[in-house]
C-alpha cells in the first residue's frame, strides 16, 4: 500500500480518487476537508512540504502540495480542485511553518486565497499590481510601472505617471 | 533604563544582503526583536516565461535563477522534461553531467565561504576562493565557452562531449584543491575571531528546520542526515561511493563545516569519475534530426529541438549546492510546457531566517545569513 492509499484508508470521506503523478503518490482530496487530511497527513509522518503548485486548468484551478517524510523516506501529492472564478483553502501554515511563504507566492501569481493565512500578501510582486500572472486569461499587453514610495511601499500604476517626481 | 524598540531597515542594496534583499528590523538597542524579510526585487517572472517558450528554449532561463551554481538548475529542469517525454540519456553523457554538477558544487561552497568571510571582515578567503573558482570556471568555458550561464545539458544529453585536455585539466584542478582546502582549514578553522562570530550563534534545532522548509547543507548542519543524492538517487549517484556531510551543532559554524566537508566529498567524486568515464556518445542520436550532410556537422543537431510530451504533470527534484531544487512541469501534448513551477533552495531556506536571528545583534545578521548561503535571483525567479 503506498502512501496515498494509505490515506484513503484513513480518511475514506475525504480523498476523491487516488492515482500516481510520475512516481509519486497522488490523492486528489476534497478541498473542505484540508485541515484534517493536513493533520492526518502529518501524523504519517510527512513532515517536509516540499512545494505548493497552483495551475490554472481553465475550467477549474489546481492546488498541489508535495509532501516528503524524512522518517519513511516516502513521497505523497495532494491535489485539490478549485472553483476558478473565486479560488480558495484553508492554509496549512499551522503545520508547516514553510507554507507560509509558499502560500503568499502561490495567491501572488496565481490567485488563490488561503483562508486563515496569518499574513496574506503579495511576496514577489508589489502590494497593487493587478492580475495574477500565472493565470491563463493574464493580460499581457498592459504595461504596469512600479516605483516607491516616501515610506517604502510600492506605487503601481499603467500609465506611468508615478515615475513623475512632484513638486 | 526603559528604552523603546525601533525600525531599522536594512537593504534592498546593503552589499552584505549579496543582491536585492530587504530586512526590516524592529531593534531593541542592538538586539534583533522581530525580522521581516522583503523579497521580490529581482522577480523576472521566469515561471510566465516557461509556458511561453518550448522545452527547449526554456534551458537558458534556468541558468539565471542560481547563477553561482548554474548546472544543477539546467539538470533539474532536463530531468523533469525527460521524465515526462521517456527521453533516454547514454551512460557517458550522465558522467559529464554529474561531473560538470559537483564542479558546481566545490565553486558554490568556495564562494559560499569567501563572502561569509568577507562579511564577518576577513577579506583574504574570497581572493583565495575566487583564485581557485577562476581555474574551474576556466574549464567550463573551454567545456561549453561559458562561464557562468551555461545551457549546456540538454534533453538527451549534454551539448558537447569534453575537450581535448579536459581531464588533465580538470586532475590538476582536484590536486590543486586538495592542496588549498587545507590551507582554509588551517586559515579559516581555528581562527578565534572567526569562531566567535559563528560558533553557537544561530541555532536552529532539527524539527525547526525541517518545519521550516530548509534543506541541503543547512538543514544537514542541524543533525538532518538526509542527501537526495542519497535517499532518492538520480543519474549515476548510485555506482558512486560517498557520503552525506553532517553536523549536530545547528549553529553557523556547523553549517560552515558541513560545507567544507562537501567539497572534500565532491572532490572524491569526480576522482570517482574521472576514473570510471566510460566511452561513447554524449547525446542520444536517437531523437532529434540527424545532421543532414554527409560530412560531420555540429552535433547540437541531434537534439530534439521541437518535441511533445504526452499530457501529464512531473515534479523532479535533486540535490543542488543550496538544498532542494525541484521543478514541476505540466505538459499538455503541445510543444511548450503549460506550466512550470520552480522550487528554489534559497526561497524556502529564508523562511527560517527570523526564527534564527531572534534575540541576536545586529552584527550576528549577517553571520548568520551568510551560512545559509542564498542568491537572490533564485529567491525571486
Amino acid at each position: 500500500m503506498n502512501s496515498a492509499e494509505e490515506l484513503k484508508y484513513l480518511l475514506p470521506a475525504s480523498v476523491i480518487s487516488v492515482g500516481v503523478q510520475t512516481n509519486k503518490p497522488l490523492a486528489v482530496i476534497k478541498k473542505e476537508d484540508i485541515l484534517q487530511v493536513a493533520e492526518k497527513v502529518k501524523e504519517m509522518g510527512f513532515d517536509n512540504l516540499s512545494v505548493i503548485t497552483g495551475v490554472d486548468r481553465e475550467d477549474r484551478i489546481e492546488v498541489i502540495y508535495n509532501f516528503f517524510s524524512y522518517k519513511k523516506k516516502q513521497n505523497l501529492v495532494l491535489k485539490a480542485i478549485l472553483d476558478r472564478t473565486s479560488p480558495s483553502i484553508d492554509s496549512v501554515v499551522s503545520f508547516w511553518k514553510v507554507a507560509d511563504w509558499l502560500e503568499r507566492e502561490t495567491y501572488d501569481l496565481v490567485g488563490i486565497k488561503f483562508n486563515g493565512h496569518p499574513n496574506l500578501k503579495r511576496i514577489l510582486l508589489p502590494e497593487g499590481w493587478m492580475g495574477h500572472p500565472l493565470r491563463k486569461d493574464y493580460d499581457m499587453s498592459i504595461e504596469q510601472f512600479v516605483t516607491v514610495g516616501e515610506d517604502g511601499e510600492d506605487i503601481v500604476s499603467t500609465d506611468g505617471s508615478n515615475l513623475l517626481r512632484g513638486e | 533604563m526603559e528604552t523603546e524598540t525601533f525600525l531599522l531597515n536594512v537593504g534592498p542594496v546593503h552589499p552584505a544582503t549579496h543582491g536585492v534583499l530587504r530586512f526590516k528590523l524592529r531593534m531593541d538597542g542592538e538586539t534583533i526583536r522581530d525580522c521581516q524579510i522583503v523579497v521580490g526585487y529581482l522577480h523576472r517572472g521566469t515561471e510566465k516565461l516557461g509556458e511561453m517558450k518550448t522545452y527547449l528554449q526554456f534551458i537558458p532561463y534556468t541558468d539565471r535563477l542560481d547563477y553561482i551554481a548554474a548546472m544543477p538548475n539546467n539538470y533539474a529542469y532536463v530531468r523533469a522534461v525527460e521524465e515526462l517525454a521517456g527521453i533516454e540519456v547514454p551512460q557517458r553523457a550522465e558522467y559529464i553531467r554529474v561531473l560538470v554538477m559537483e564542479l558546481n558544487r566545490i565553486i558554490n561552497h568556495l564562494v559560499m565561504m569567501g563572502s561569509l568571510l568577507l562579511d564577518l571582515g576577513g577579506s583574504t578567503m574570497i581572493m583565495y576562493g575566487f583564485r581557485e573558482r577562476e581555474n574551474a570556471l576556466q574549464l567550463y568555458e573551454s567545456l561549453c565557452g561559458a562561464r557562468m550561464t551555461f545551457n549546456y545539458i540538454r534533453p538527451g544529453g549534454v551539448r558537447e562531449d569534453l575537450p581535448d585536455g579536459f581531464i588533465p585539466k580538470l586532475n590538476e584542478f582536484i590536486k590543486d584543491m586538495e592542496k588549498r582546502i587545507v590551507d582554509y582549514e588551517e586559515l579559516v578553522n581555528g581562527n578565534e575571531i572567526f569562531l566567535m562570530r559563528v560558533k553557537n550563534i544561530g541555532v536552529i534545532s532539527a524539527e525547526e528546520a525541517i518545519n521550516c522548509g530548509m534543506t541541503g547543507p543547512s538543514m544537514r548542519g542541524s543533525g538532518v542526515d538526509y542527501d537526495i543524492r542519497k535517499e532518492e538517487p538520480y543519474s549515476i549517484y548510485p555506482d558512486l561511493d560517498f557520503k552525506a556531510c553532517m553536523r549536530r551543532e545547528g549553529d553557523s559554524l556547523a553549517r560552515y563545516l558541513v560545507r567544507l566537508d562537501e567539497i572534500r566529498e565532491s572532490m572524491h567524486i569526480l576522482k570517482q569519475i574521472v576514473d570510471a568515464m566510460p566511452a561513447g556518445k554524449n547525446v542520444n542520436q536517437k531523437y532529434g534530426m540527424a545532421p543532414n550532410t554527409g560530412a560531420p556537422t555540429a552535433v547540437t543537431s541531434y537534439f530534439p529541438r521541437i518535441f511533445t510530451p504526452p499530457a501529464g504533470e512531473v515534479y523532479c527534484r535533486i540535490e543542488a549546492p543550496k538544498g532542494e531544487l525541484g521543478f514541476y512541469v505540466a505538459s499538455d501534448g503541445t510543444t511548450k510546457p503549460y506550466r512550470v513551477k520552480i522550487r528554489s533552495p534559497s526561497f524556502c531556506n529564508l523562511v527560517a531566517l527570523p526564527k534564527m536571528v531572534e534575540g541576536l545583534k545586529i552584527a550576528d545578521l549577517i553571520a548568520v545569513f551568510g551560512t545559509i548561503d542564498i542568491v537572490l535571483g533564485d529567491v525571486d525567479r
